[in-house]
This record gives structure tokens, sequence and C-alpha cells, in this order.
């Protein structure tokens, strides 16, 4: 770090120098005591040049709640949200998923996660007008193939599933295109992985993350004996996906498995209640406390006689999509189904 | 002046030459001159110079002090300490369960740290006061203005609206119920965009800029005169990962809670942070406890820890100075942070007496 820069006195700047302090993390982490200690200077200097480097690396940074709220640039704007592609689900969110967050949708098997998450890597590349963020997704694959083949099929039927956008604007869209796809199977390409992220973030090549799945990363290395290491590794993840979230304004999509309640105390503890359901999603509360948002998408079992199956539509497969836990939505639900053209809520 | 050397915001190495030397009080230095000085201890004469200009500033502040009856180290009875702390008032929380385990909500010039379970209503809480502590005095309230550090990402601003709206209702409903002059004079600024224009907003990513921001704080506050309420939501997500050092992060946590201990005393504000919860694996059970470690727990002064019993969210007052430990319920409304409803149909027997700041429940039933 260049001193000189700074707006201290030269005497400071010399004394920084001699004590060979090479950055403004660094000031920051030694105590006031230490700094005098080091520096050979007095309180007061010390103040000073707390307050100096304090001030170049904070800048301009405060916003009022008034300013947040009458922001208008789709880029900065806390109203822009990812549209899920259907105005019903959308109106769940209250607009769609934010921008700045890691939100997770966890389920079990069959529930439709990696549907919703499909339909979420088209929809960010419409325009803003849409709910889009005109820009690409990055799919990262940890238990299965990417399902290349029910992508295929929803880019063929996206003027069906989007009858609200004229359909020369889908067409000039090529959305396989903008679609990048990773593989990692352990933890150690996931790190991997993430370190590009950023450099394709940073290109504008893509808004959106999506990692199906979380859990199966941890679910075959680690026993009960390295859950320190497990939750080690949670943490530093879950603090790299929020500050690629942050830095470039791109919603993390985290999709996750469920496990079975052993009892209700462990559920109420990692706040995961699904009224009447018995499971709570996996990786614990470590995990939850990475999230801003938790989705819960669950897919009811009604026989396939009683009238209620025969009255749905996509009679057998009614599912459910839950808000579990959200900074700005109410515990609330609604149904959804998984048709040709792709997820639609119902009202 | 008979301060000693030691005390002087000098360098340490000046001060253990001068010590070295003999010299014991501010007025020795001052009396020995510059020329003497550099002579006695060995340095130039301009650092002489300069170290008898922070004497003299310092002694020069001393006197001014002691004149003004108030500094740094102020002496006070017990029963001053007393009647100030009753005046200061506090900020109620819109659930007078929780105000009442407070002691009447939480309090200025004290750190109050809400623990809890991701969802439990932590981040609601927060929002909720940033809105209260502005409520007008003629309503209850402390008149003043909110500072709200997010570490997480997880201020949402339409949220803030909502709990805004509601709170001015809830106040134009109170002076609808007791038309008194000053009331409607209150209400005329009390409005959502003043609000909202009042809630000072700052995002820090990681660590070091908290750190920074809280070594900006109390300038920011000696702008901001009427600053009441400093949120730091929450302390845990930058200190829980990327340290290798424990050691340093819990100097850097204790450093931290210091300065917003000065910050809260000098500036009348109340300082709210929230706190995440980390597994403990026991012998036989694991709990789930606050997380940052054991010393952290020593740094608020209230602490609260929100959970769930079943569907229902509760607030238990873990550490207080002056009330006891207890546990009550909660709800988070589309209004904001309340009191669990009764179920409809049990009127409420509480036999407290009326309070006059407070309107019987019915009427915001019927208004809605």
């Amino acid at each position: 770090m260049d001193w000189d820069q700074f707006d201290l006195n030269p005497k400071t700047i010399a004394a920084l120098k001699k004590a060979d302090i090479k950055s403004v993390k660094e000031i920051l982490n030694l105590s006031g005591a230490d700094l005098q200690r080091l520096m050979k200077l007095s309180s007061a200097d010390i103040q000073c040049l707390l307050k100096t480097v304090s001030h170049t690396l904070r800048r301009n940074s405060m916003l009022t709640a008034l300013q947040l709220y009458q922001d208008k640039d789709p880029f900065t704007s806390q109203h822009q949200k990812l549209s899920l592609g259907c105005a019903v689900l959308d109106s769940l969110l209250k607009g769609g998923i934010p921008l700045v967050g890691i939100t997770e949708l966890a389920g079990e098997s069959s529930a439709g996660k990696t549907q919703i998450g499909l339909q979420l890597c088209l929809c960010v590349q419409f325009p803003y007008k849409y709910g889009g963020l005109e820009s690409g997704a990055v799919y990262i694959c940890t238990e299965d193939v990417f399902p290349s083949k029910r992508l295929q099929q929803l880019i063929d039927q996206q003027h069906k599933l989007r009858a609200d956008v004229p359909a020369e604007i889908i067409q000039k869209i090529r959305f396989g295109n903008n679609i990048f796809v990773e593989q990692a199977a352990d933890v150690d390409t996931f790190q991997q992985c993430l370190t590009r992220l950023s450099l394709l973030l940073a290109r504008g090549m893509a808004r959106l993350v999506l990692i199906d799945s979380m859990a199966a990363l941890f679910r075959a290395d680690f026993g009960p004996a390295h859950a320190a290491l497990k939750a080690r590794y949670l943490q530093a993840f879950g603090a790299q996906l929020h500050s690629l979230s942050t830095r470039f304004r791109t919603p993390i999509v985290c999709i996750n498995q469920v496990t079975d309640a052993v009892s209700e105390s462990e559920a109420a503890q990692c706040s995961c209640r699904v009224v009447g359901s018995r499971v709570t999603p996996a990786l614990g509360i470590t995990w939850s406390n990475q999230l801003l948002l938790r989705l819960m998408a669950r897919r009811l079992w009604l026989p396939p006689h009683s009238p209620a199956a025969a009255a749905a539509p996509g009679a057998g497969s009614r599912r459910t999509l839950s808000v579990v836990f959200a900074p700005h939505l109410p515990p609330s639900f609604c149904y959804y189904t998984v048709q040709l053209e792709g997820v639609k809520g119902i009202k | 002046m008979q301060r000693e050397v030691g005390t002087l915001p000098l360098a340490p190495a000046l001060r253990a030459r001068l010590a070295a030397a003999g010299f014991q009080t501010a007025q020795e230095l001052l009396d020995t001159g510059p020329c003497g000085l550099s002579k006695e201890i060995g340095i130039s004469r301009e650092e002489a110079l300069e170290a008898l200009q922070v004497v003299r500033q310092e002694c020069h502040g001393d006197t001014a002090r002691a004149a003004g009856g108030s500094g740094a180290t102020r002496k006070c009875t017990a029963l001053e300490l007393l009647e100030e702390e009753q005046t200061q008032g506090f900020i109620i929380t819109f659930c007078s369960a929780l105000d009442n385990i407070l002691g009447g909500g939480v309090q200025l010039t004290k750190i109050t740290e809400i623990c809890g379970a991701p969802g439990v209503g932590k981040t609601q809480l927060c929002m909720q006061l940033a809105v209260d502590v502005q409520i007008p005095e003629c309503f209850g309230g402390v008149a003043g203005e909110a500072v709200f550090i997010d570490t997480e990402g997880s201020f949402m601003v339409d949220r803030v609206v909502d709990i805004a709206a509601a709170c001015v209702q809830h106040c134009h409903l109170i002076a609808e119920a007791q038309p008194e002059e000053d009331h409607g004079k209150a209400l005329e600024t009390f409005s959502v965009e003043n609000i909202l224009s009042h809630i000072y907003c700052f995002r820090c990513r990681d660590y070091t800029e908290l750190l920074a921001q809280v070594y900006l704080l109390p300038e920011f506050l000696a702008e901001h005169s009427k600053v009441r309420l400093v949120v730091i939501d929450g302390i845990a997500f930058p200190f829980r990962h990327d340290f290798e050092d424990l050691a340093l992060r819990t100097r850097l946590l204790n450093g931290l809670a210091q300065q917003l201990i000065i910050t809260a005393n000098e500036h009348r504000a109340a300082v709210v942070l929230t706190n995440q919860m980390t597994t403990r694996i026991g012998q036989s059970q694991s709990t789930l406890v606050p997380a940052l470690g054991e010393s952290w727990g020593h740094a608020a002064t209230v602490r609260l820890i929100f959970h769930w019993d079943n569907t229902q969210r509760l607030a238990t007052l873990y550490k207080s100075p002056s009330q006891k430990e207890s546990t009550i319920a909660y709800e988070i409304t589309p209004h904001g942070f309340r009191d669990v409803q009764p179920p409809a149909g049990t009127a409420s027997t509480e036999g407290t007496e009326p309070n006059p700041r407070k309107r019987p429940r019915t009427e915001e039933e019927k208004q809605q």
C-alpha cells in the first residue's frame, strides 16, 4: 500500500513505513496501544491515523433508508428482483428472488427443486422489464449430470410459459448459450469452481449462480466425526458466496436436500419448521445462518382416486412452495405444478 | 498543573525518557521549557517544542473541564445516576410483554444483544426499533434517529416501509383517541418518508469495514446529534469465517465492544447487536448457544435470546443488570413486532392499571 497517497502527517507516514505496516487491514487489526508501541507515536496521532484510514476504507457509504427506497436504478435498487417466470410464484416472493444474498430452495427428491432452478436460469436472461437481469447463469451440479434434455424442452416451450413477453424478444435470446455448467463432486473442486466464478461474474457474463445441491458435497465424505471441519467449510463457502453476491449483485440460489427430523425440538432449533412436515433442510444451523431466504418445495401425495386429486390440475402431483423465513416476507405458501412448459403457480 | 507525566498523550518512548530523566508532573515540563527539555532528555528542539505544545493543550483542556464540571472522568453519586437513567427514556418495542421484561424497553446508553436462530425475528426487531426510536416525545418516544449497520444484507427497505406505515397509523389513532395540542403538531412531520430519511444505513462487507465503520461512528454521531440508536445486524457474520487466529478475533471483538460502550455513553444512544446461534456439543446432548464464544458474552449489558417453541416465538431475557430472567411470547405480524393476541372470544383479563400512553386494544381492531 502506498502510504504517501494518504492525507496524513509526514511523521505518521514515516512511522508506518518504519514499522513495516503494509495494509489498512493490518492497522485495524492492531489495538491502539499496540500501534502506539510499534510506531512510537502518541495516542492523538494514532487516533488521527485510525480515522483517516477508516475514512479511506469507507468513503461515502452512508445511505438513508429513503434513498434505498427511492432508488430506481435497476442495477442497485432493492426493488429489482429476479422473477421466477410466473406471476403467482412472484407474488408469493413479492417480486421474486432478492439480488443480494443466498436463497435456499430445500425439498425432498422429486419435489420440483431442479425444475424451479432450470426455470430461473432461463428467466435471468430476459430483459429487466420482464423480470430478468439480461445476463446468463452458472449452474453448478454436484450430484447428478446436468439435465440438458429437460433444458432444451423448456427452451422450446418458453413462448408458452412467458405469454407476457412478445415472441420476437424470446426468439432473440439464445438461451442455451448463456448457461454455464460446472461439475463439482467434492469440496475441493467446488472451491476451485468458486474461484473461477468471480472471473465470469466480473465480466458480466452471468448474473445468477445456481448450486444443485449443496448437501451432496458433504453427504458422502463427512461423517459425524468431521462435524467441525464441515462447519468450517460451510462457513467459508457461505462467506465467499455472500461476497460474490454483494460485489456483483448476483442472486445465489442453493438447492438443498432434506433430512428427517429426529425430534420436534431439533426441527425447532434449526427454525426449518414447515407445519405438518417431519423433514428439515440438511446441513444444520451453520448453513442456515448463511441464508437470507429459505424456501421449501414439497410434493403432496394425494390418493389417486380422491376427488381432490381429480379436481386439481396435474392430478396427483400437486406441490407447494413455502417461505420458511425471509426478512421481508411472512411465512406463507402457494401451490404449483410442473408442466411441460415449466413451473407454474396455482392461485 | 499536577498531572503526572505518565498520563499525558505522548509517544511511549518519550514518556519513558521523561520518567527516566526524573520528570514527574506536567508543570515541571512547562517550567523547563523547550531548550532545557531537549538538553535534558536528548531530543531535538522541534520534538521538545511539539511535546510541550501537547502538554499545554492538555493542561488547558483540564482546566476547562474542571470549570465546566464535565469531562472524561466525571464523578457522580448513585442517586444522580438513577435520576439520569429514569429521565432517559426507553425505545419501546411495540410488544408490551417484551417492554415489561426489559423494564420499559431498550435502554439508551446500554448495549443490548439479540441472539437467535435464523428466521426467528432478530432483524425484524432491529427494523422495528429503527422506526420506534423516532416516535415523537409526546407519544412516549425518544424522537431520535437511527444508524443501521448491515453486515448480512438483510436490511429490506420494503419491510421497513410496512413497519413505519403501521407505526405512523398507530400514532394517528392515539391522537384521535386523546386529542392533545402537541399531538397534531408532532404528527405533521411524523410520516413514513420522514422516518425513512432518518434511518442511516451502512453496508459492511467484511470485518475490516465494520471495524472502520465503528471507528467513524463517534464522528458521525457528533454530526447527527439526534441519533439514539445504533444497530449492528449482525455482529457475528463477519467474524465467523476466515479467522485462523481466534485470539485475534477475541481481541478485535473486545475492542469493538469497548468502542461501542464508549460511543453509547457519550452520545446517549442505545446499541443493539444481533448474534447467531451455534451448536455446542455436550456429553450427552448438544445445545444451541450464542456464537462468538464465552468472552463475548460479557460485551453486552442486556442479552435476549429468541427461540421457537413449536410454532410459538419466544423471547428470553438471559442477562440483565436490573431485570429478572423471564420468558415471553411475541409475534411477527404484517405490521411488525407485536404481542401475541389472545385468541378471539376470550376477553383479556389483564388486571393492569390503565396506562395513559396506551390505548385499549379493541380500538385498533375496529379500525383495521
